[in-house]
């Protein structure tokens, strides 16, 4: 069921872009410690600044540093905390709306009121107040933003379990006198698992940018490391002299979560063609 | 609902490392334990952390959100006056018509904008028109905001040299005439509320699209289409209203990240909305401040949903007999 919903999925031209732009980004990351041409921290005081050219293709930063380096290192680190992050989100966000989706009563009611509490929160102040406390560090955002973004999935899997609880397999399944955890784990997960795999994917796209959001404000990643949001701070202070400062992060983040977005809706269409946003 | 909230936005505050006065220990060396102490006391940060949360609670049933630590004990949400009779505005006081009028200055754009292109979009579905609005909701909802900011500032304003790029009003504000200072307001404001309605733009325009292309299924745009109706008629007398009604949900959901949002934007722009203040309040490890603007926000939200839920029943009549007879 999942091959065909992927299949279908990729013969939608937008979403086959998607999935192409996420492959390559993922690789370029991957594999930048042997593609990028310069050491991302090296500073050269006799390169500060350049414009892009065939030495440096994307310029340099205030320090010299190779910005096509740094961006491909800090493509790592900017990928990493999405899929952390939304790896956190997703394991509490499908284990509360399990429990909350099969047992029902006082323990449901406790869990909904859980994520409206949560949702109610401005989640970017949320995050922000715990971050500035604990000190920024890569472990900390990954598990901040994990923790403030799980009630989608909540909601999500609880709807799941509770419409296909009613169906017939499931009754029959019971009746046969099988226990709770082969219902959950043979039955309701695997066929609630597109779903959560679509809202994954969508949620690696809200992740990275926040991840750049956080960094931008000099709560993310911290300096020397490099990530797409602090090479875009630094930007920000050479806007008037240095552009491709401030220019290919930015794109680079935009085409990211451009993929993961595309490939996300594109995969929901393909799950339910009536949301029909294409 | 509030006390859930407040309980977290308390407890996260004590998750903290150190407190205020690790931070007057940094700016002076020479402060000693006894004097560390002496702001403990004064600010009940020695009791155990059930007792301070007791005792903010009592407070803050009376609106009181105490006063800053780091703003010259200013209060935290509404003003003060003392036995003197000068009033101290408020740190909330003041910031919050900020965001508030940029938010929904923002709002209003977005909404303009984002419902004729979405009745556009689901009147030509699949046509070019749709396709080109389906590829500009993806851009929206994948640019980073604080991006679109940095270069349209760079290019609007430092370029082009047509907007101002920071803060509220020109030095010379005071000695401006009212039109003047209406004129150099709304240029200060152009590009802190444009921005943020542009990148909001596409979650509007999708939800419009999908809602009229659910609506002109209905059997009733059929009846009155059979009735030999004009097209413009049914899309907009018939169809339009009912597709619109989800939007109050959407609009009420939406209040969260709003504000939340204005934490960049206001940064950027150096906007002393709520966002800003928020963002300072966490550097300097304001605790009252910071509690305030999370509850003040949170209820800000609880206030809009209510809102939203009020006039979706004032909307439709459907709903609002549902209530009368349940």
């Amino acid at each position: 069921m999942n091959h065909s919903i992927f299949r279908k999925a990729l013969s939608n031209p937008l979403a086959l872009a998607g999935f192409v732009i996420i492959v390559l980004v993922f690789l370029l990351s991957m594999l930048a410690p042997f593609i990028a041409p310069y050491d991302p921290n090296n500073i050269d005081v006799k390169a500060i600044l350049l414009g892009p050219s065939m030495q440096h293709w994307m310029g340099t930063d205030g320090l010299g540093r190779d910005v096509l380096s740094r961006m491909l290192h800090g493509g790592r680190i900017s990928l990493l905390v999405g899929l952390v992050a939304v790896g956190i989100s997703t394991v509490i966000g499908v284990l509360l709306g399990a429990i909350a989706g099969f047992y029902s009563g006082w323990i449901d009611t406790f869990i909904m009121r859980l994520v409206y509490i949560m949702l109610s929160i401005p989640s970017f102040f949320l995050i922000l107040a715990v971050i500035a406390f604990l000190t920024p560090s890569i472990i900390n955002i990954m598990i901040v933003i994990g923790l403030t973004s799980w009630m989608g999935v909540t909601r999500l899997v609880r709807a799941e379990f509770l419409s296909l609880s009613e169906r017939e397999f499931v009754t029959a399944s019971r009746t046969l006198g099988a226990k709770n955890a082969r219902l959950i784990f043979t039955h309701l997960l695997p066929n609630s698992l597109t779903p959560i795999i679509v809202s994954a994917v969508l949620g690696v796209a809200g992740a990275v940018l926040m991840e750049s959001g956080l960094s931008f404000l000099g709560l993310g990643v911290q300096a020397p490391q490099a990530s797409w949001g602090n090479i875009l701070t630094d930007g920000k202070e050479y806007i008037q002299f240095a552009w491709w400062l401030s220019l290919f992060p930015g794109l680079a983040i935009l085409i990211t979560v451009l993929g993961y977005n595309l490939l996300g809706e594109g995969l929901r269409d393909a799950l339910d063609p009536r949301s029909g946003s294409h | 609902m509030l006390i859930g909230i407040s309980l977290i936005s308390f407890f996260i505050m004590h998750l903290a490392p150190g407190d205020i006065t690790s931070n007057e220990n940094a700016f002076n060396p020479k402060a000693s334990e006894e004097s560390r102490q002496k702001l403990r006391e004064m600010y009940n940060l020695d009791k155990p952390v059930i007792v301070q949360y007791g005792l903010w609670l009592k407070r803050m049933a009376t609106l009181d959100f105490g006063k800053s630590f780091a703003s010259h004990q200013k209060p935290v949400f509404w003003q003060t006056t003392d036995k003197d009779g000068n009033v101290t505005k408020g740190l909330i006081q003041e910031a919050l018509p900020i965001t508030l009028m940029i938010n929904l200055l923002g709002l209003t754009i977005t909404l303009i904008l984002a419902i004729p292109l979405g009745i556009i979009a689901a009147r030509k579905y699949t046509g070019w028109q749709d396709r080109s609005i389906t590829l500009f909701n993806f851009i929206g909802f994948s640019i980073p905001g604080f991006w679109l900011s940095l270069l349209l500032m760079y290019w609007l304003g430092v370029v082009n040299n047509w907007f101002p790029i920071s803060g509220l009003h020109s030095l010379n504000y005071e000695s401006l005439d009212t039109w003047g200072k209406i004129r150099d307001t709304f240029s200060h404001l152009f590009l802190p509320v444009v921005i943020p309605s542009v990148t909001g733009l596409a979650g509007i325009t999708l939800f419009v699209k999908n809602g009229m292309l659910d609506v002109l299924q209905q059997d009733y745009i059929t009846t009155a289409r059979a009735k030999g109706l004009n097209d413009h008629k049914v899309v907009y007398t018939h169809a339009l209203r009912n597709a619109l009604l989800p939007l109050i949900t959407i609009i009420g959901l939406s209040i969260p990240g709003l504000i939340g949002g204005s934490v960049i934007a206001e940064t950027i722009f150096a906007i002393p909305g709520m966002g800003k203040l928020f963002y300072d309040a966490v550097l300097m490890r304001d605790f009252p401040v910071v509690m305030g603007i999370l509850t003040i926000g949170s209820a800000l939200t609880l206030i809009g949903n209510l809102l939203a839920d009020v006039t979706y029943a004032w909307a439709d009549p459907r709903v609002r007999r549902g209530v009368a007879r349940g």
